[in-house]
């Protein structure tokens, strides 16, 4: 049964690469700002699309929103920030930082969040995060040095 | 030196000290970016979990199309439509709306760490692949076997994250 989220996740890692490749071909035509704002009308859309087409009900009724608490509609913006943050980042420090830099604050972030909100902590997850970010590291480091050897 | 505050920032990015305040809120700047992918997940989840997933992506890209064309506003940026761009560049917004979904799924049950611990094995896997094949327009960048190793360990520590 966790298998099916295992391939859930990996699936997820997957779309990530493939919309972060095509995007930036994207951007390179029309900038970067021009491409999200494509993104999300694209992206809206096709969540329009896949509703009518799922078995969903339509709920977004002003009874339903009010119960939820207001941070949680904060989501598509927090997307936007990211893409901001990530513009401002990238030409100024190599990707091996940052990608090491981002996935330490998702972890650190993920891992206290997993604590506060869903009451769950075990030293499982901070050893098992450091062995991810281990391998990681050692993973960007061997591309670095083929990079700076001119493999 | 001339006494007006543009010559002095120059000097004071261009020292050691300076640049070296530079790289620390650059480096502090790609935490923050991580730190709020997580809140991200957070906040998208949650709403999944009391509207469905189909209904809050909408919401989701909603408030992410407000918070761009404001964005853009600000920036007072140019948007040109350019006449002959390759149909499946659009893809990514449809793209993207299947990330939204299957991590709001994932988020359920595991939580936030492991969802992103498991998301970067598969980005990591299938990025060597993209490479090795120069697929997508990347560059060919053949497999080098000693990663082998740097995916085992993420996959044991993903093993560690879920059963202790």
């Amino acid at each position: 049964m966790l298998l099916v989220y295992l391939l859930i996740s990996i699936l997820a890692g997957i779309t990530v690469v493939i919309a972060r490749i095509i995007n930036s071909n994207l951007a390179e035509k029309i900038g970067t700002l021009q491409g999200t704002l494509i993104n999300y009308i694209v992206g809206l859309t096709f969540s329009f699309l896949f509703m009518f087409i799922s078995n969903e009900t339509f709920k977004i009724t002003y009874t339903n929103m009010k119960v939820i608490p207001f941070w949680a509609y904060f989501g598509g913006l927090a997307g936007v920030v990211i893409i901001v943050l990530s513009n401002y980042i990238t030409p100024r420090i190599s990707s091996f930082y940052i990608t090491l830099l981002i996935f330490i604050g998702q972890l650190f972030i993920g891992i206290i969040i997993d604590y506060f909100i869903i009451h769950n902590l075990s030293i499982g997850k901070l050893l098992g995060g450091l062995l991810v970010l281990i391998g990681l590291t050692y993973n960007l480091w061997i591309d670095k040095k083929a990079v700076t050897e001119g493999i | 030196m001339p006494a007006n505050s543009s010559a002095q920032n120059y000097y004071a990015q261009k020292t050691r000290a300076g640049m070296r305040s530079n790289m620390n809120i650059n480096r502090f700047l790609s935490i923050l970016t991580g730190a709020i992918v997580s809140v991200m997940i957070l906040f998208n989840g949650t709403l999944s979990n009391a509207l469905g997933n189909f209904n809050s992506s909408i919401i989701i890209h909603f408030v992410g199309l407000i918070s761009i064309i404001f964005v853009l506003l600000i920036s007072k940026s140019k948007f040109k439509l350019h006449k002959g761009i390759p149909f499946y560049l659009y893809s990514a917004g449809a793209i993207g709306v299947f990330t939204v979904v299957l991590t709001n799924v994932s988020f359920t049950t595991l939580g936030v760490s492991l969802t992103l611990a498991i998301g970067l094995l598969g980005q990591s896997v299938f990025s060597i692949f993209i490479d090795h094949f120069g697929l997508m327009g990347m560059k060919i960048v053949k497999f080098n076997k000693k990663k082998y190793t740097g995916l085992f360990i993420i996959a044991f520590g993903i093993l560690v994250m879920s059963i202790y």
